[in-house]
């Protein structure tokens, strides 16, 4: 290995190395300006998992609606969701503006109006009389589909597979969870929605796993000490 | 080995990294100067001298603008520098395919 095999050095370059040096290289730009779905889907996959369960444990014992405690338990790990993912989109795209700064943008609020929307619909339900069974399901079964649309949105703006499955997926889940009545709902999603998220973490992990490996293979005799 | 055939304003380890960096951007996308300087552990000294030639070759596009009263540069690859880019690298690919074996 000479010393200007190291990315950083100004001299000339062979063949092999330069490609292993664009590949180092972008991998690099990658993880630095895109957002890692593996954190992402396992912040959502964990605040689902544990969230739902809580709620399905205390509906279950009180033999109807979950208790005070329950939703509270729920609505931090919701939130700390939320806030976890918007500082980490934001701070990946900082330093970056153009077609992609702004989609990203446009997909941010997206959410933000999509959840408004729901909030004001089960309100709405509550006026109009609905029941505490109702209400639950109906807040669930709209959360639910917002995000499955929502997933869709982001596959066909970012052209992302893993989206496109992952929206497919809370949508069936949508439905099912509502068709299940209380408190099976709850672990439903806990368990198909909460699981989805942590399956799709899971592959996004082999798949980055995979991409370092290839990089390693193309490179046997000169990794960075 | 015909290492002629690669571009020589790509052809260095600083500018390829450079180069290589925009191009995994966005077509539409441009990075600021401090966050690919970050990147790159370059100092910014040299990071301009490289990024002065590879826009005299007329690769990448630097655009100097406002951010409140901050003065910020950001910089893209043109479609001309992502092409060269895209031919740089298939060049090393068949190079790599006649050496090997």
């Amino acid at each position: 290995m000479s010393p200007s095999d190291r990315p950083g050095d100004d001299g000339p370059l062979d063949p092999a190395a330069s490609l292993r040096v664009i590949r180092e290289t972008q991998e690099r730009a990658r993880a630095a300006n895109e957002p890692d779905c593996r954190l992402l889907y396992g912040v959502w996959g964990v605040a689902w998992l544990v969230g739902y369960l809580t709620l399905w444990t205390s509906s279950r014992t009180m033999g109807g609606q979950p208790e005070g405690w329950a939703f509270a338990v729920f609505g931090v790990l919701l939130t700390s969701a939320v806030v976890i993912t918007a500082v980490h989109s934001i701070r990946r795209t900082a330093g970056t503006r153009g077609v992609s700064a702004r989609a990203g943008a446009m997909y941010g609020w997206s959410w933000f109006l999509g959840f408004v929307a729901q909030g004001a619909v089960v309100s709405g339900l509550a006026q109009a009389g609905a029941s505490p069974e109702v209400m639950a399901l109906a807040a669930n079964g709209i959360a639910c589909i917002v995000v499955g649309l929502l997933y869709l949105g982001g596959a066909i703006a970012f052209d992302d597979r893993g989206l496109l499955v992952l929206g497919v997926w809370i949508l069936v889940v949508a439905g099912g969870a509502t068709l299940a009545g209380l408190p099976g709902t709850f672990l439903i999603m806990a368990l198909a929605g909460g699981g989805g998220f942590l399956l799709m973490a899971a592959v996004e992990q082999a798949r980055v796993v995979r991409r370092r490996r290839d990089l390693g293979a193309a490179s046997p005799e000169a990794r960075r000490a | 080995m015909p290492e002629e055939i690669l571009d020589p304003v790509i052809h260095a380890t600083a500018r390829l990294r450079v180069v290589a960096t925009l191009a995994a951007l966005g077509s539409g996308d441009e990075i600021a100067f401090p966050k690919l300087q970050k990147l790159l552990e370059m100092t910014a000294g040299n990071l301009s001298t490289h990024l002065r030639k590879l826009e005299d070759a007329g690769y990448v596009r630097v655009t100097k603008t406002h951010v409140g009263r901050t003065p910020a540069t950001y910089l893209a690859l043109t479609p001309r520098g992502r092409q060269a880019f895209e031919e740089y690298a298939a060049n090393l690919t068949s190079l790599l395919k006649g050496a090997g074996s």
